[in-house]
């Protein structure tokens, strides 16, 4: 069973944006004012630690330490990546969290992040429903693909 | 060194690694490259039958897992700090709202519909594009991660402006 394992992660990684300042309002509300660069930092240098990291895996051949392969998910290039990522922008703005910090709130005791877990449920569903009323492919499956 | 671990701030240069660290742990020993998202269709996939929460992405169990870990590692950071107490203050969100707590659940709200629908029309959030696909060299999560960065300092000036300004 590999689940409790994935909990593990979930709870570090919880713990870490949390410890990190990612959800905390005020910290978010620095960045898009650049009035406190504190988490242009911490975001330049997770990307890089975990660029490092991957090339480590796979200089070592993408393998896990038990030997199976690493699915870390291919992400093509479509257009949807500037309209989405806009509109997620724009949702981040006004609610000070995405979809990893939210979580993380409601456990930290900030209850209010409770209204943003539905919205985020929501929109979720409501870009669903008009994909699926347009008629046009959704997003490719990312796993699919095998990782670079 | 509880201290360090648990109350005083981490600065950039331990939270930024830290962070990278556990999406290199979960690729090593986990063997998937994480991401928050897509667990949110999860949940829509269990609640409705339309034909787009069927691809994979939204059927794969250890993103729930991960996804019921988040709230817990808040909870651990909280606890151990000591700052738990739980509430519906929001920071300076509160003041920006003039106290209002029906007017700051609508922000949250409308916040929360477009950071779902713009996940998934870019294919992933900050923690799938940005850490992941990035350190991969994704040109398409760079572009998402522009995108976040722009709208967000473009949206959040302009609510600050509407509002009234930050006390």
């Amino acid at each position: 069973m590999n689940g409790p394992r994935f909990l593990g992660f979930g709870a570090l990684f919880g713990f870490a944006l949390s410890r990190a300042r990612v959800t905390d309002y005020d910290t978010i509300a620095g960045m898009f004012r650049l009035t406190d660069l504190h988490l242009v930092g911490v975001i330049g240098s997770a990307i890089a630690t975990a660029a490092v990291g991957f090339w480590l895996l796979r200089r070592s051949g993408n393998r896990t330490l038990t030997g199976r392969p690493i699915e870390l998910g291919a992400r093509p290039w479509r257009i949807g990546a500037l309209w989405g990522g806009l509109t997620f922008g724009a949702g981040w703005a006004l609610s000070g969290a995405c979809p990893g910090t939210a979580l993380a709130q409601v456990g930290e005791g900030k209850l209010a992040a409770l209204f943003t877990v539905g919205g985020i449920l929501g929109g979720t569903y409501l870009y669903g429903r008009v994909r699926s009323r347009l008629g046009t492919p959704a997003a490719p499956a990312r796993a699919a693909a095998a990782a670079s | 060194m509880y201290h360090a671990i648990f109350v005083s701030p981490w600065p950039w240069w331990v939270a930024g690694p830290a962070l990278g660290l556990v999406v290199v742990l979960t690729a090593w020993l986990g063997g998937k490259g994480l991401g928050v998202s897509a667990a949110y269709g999860s949940v829509c996939a269990a609640a409705s039958r339309l034909p787009v929460f069927r691809q994979r992405q939204f059927h794969e169990t250890w993103r729930v897992w991960f996804v019921a870990g988040l709230p817990l590692g808040g909870l651990a950071a909280a606890a151990l700090g000591g700052w738990f107490a739980p509430s519906l203050a929001y920071g300076s969100l509160d003041a920006l709202t003039g106290g209002s707590l029906a007017a700051r659940a609508g922000l949250l709200l409308a916040g929360g519909l477009l950071v779902g629908a713009g996940a998934h029309w870019a294919g992933g959030c900050p923690s799938g594009h940005s850490l992941v696909g990035i350190a991969q060299g994704s040109v398409a999560s760079l572009v998402a991660t522009v995108g976040f960065m722009v709208a967000g300092v473009v949206v959040f000036n302009l609510l600050v402006r509407v509002l009234g300004g930050l006390p």
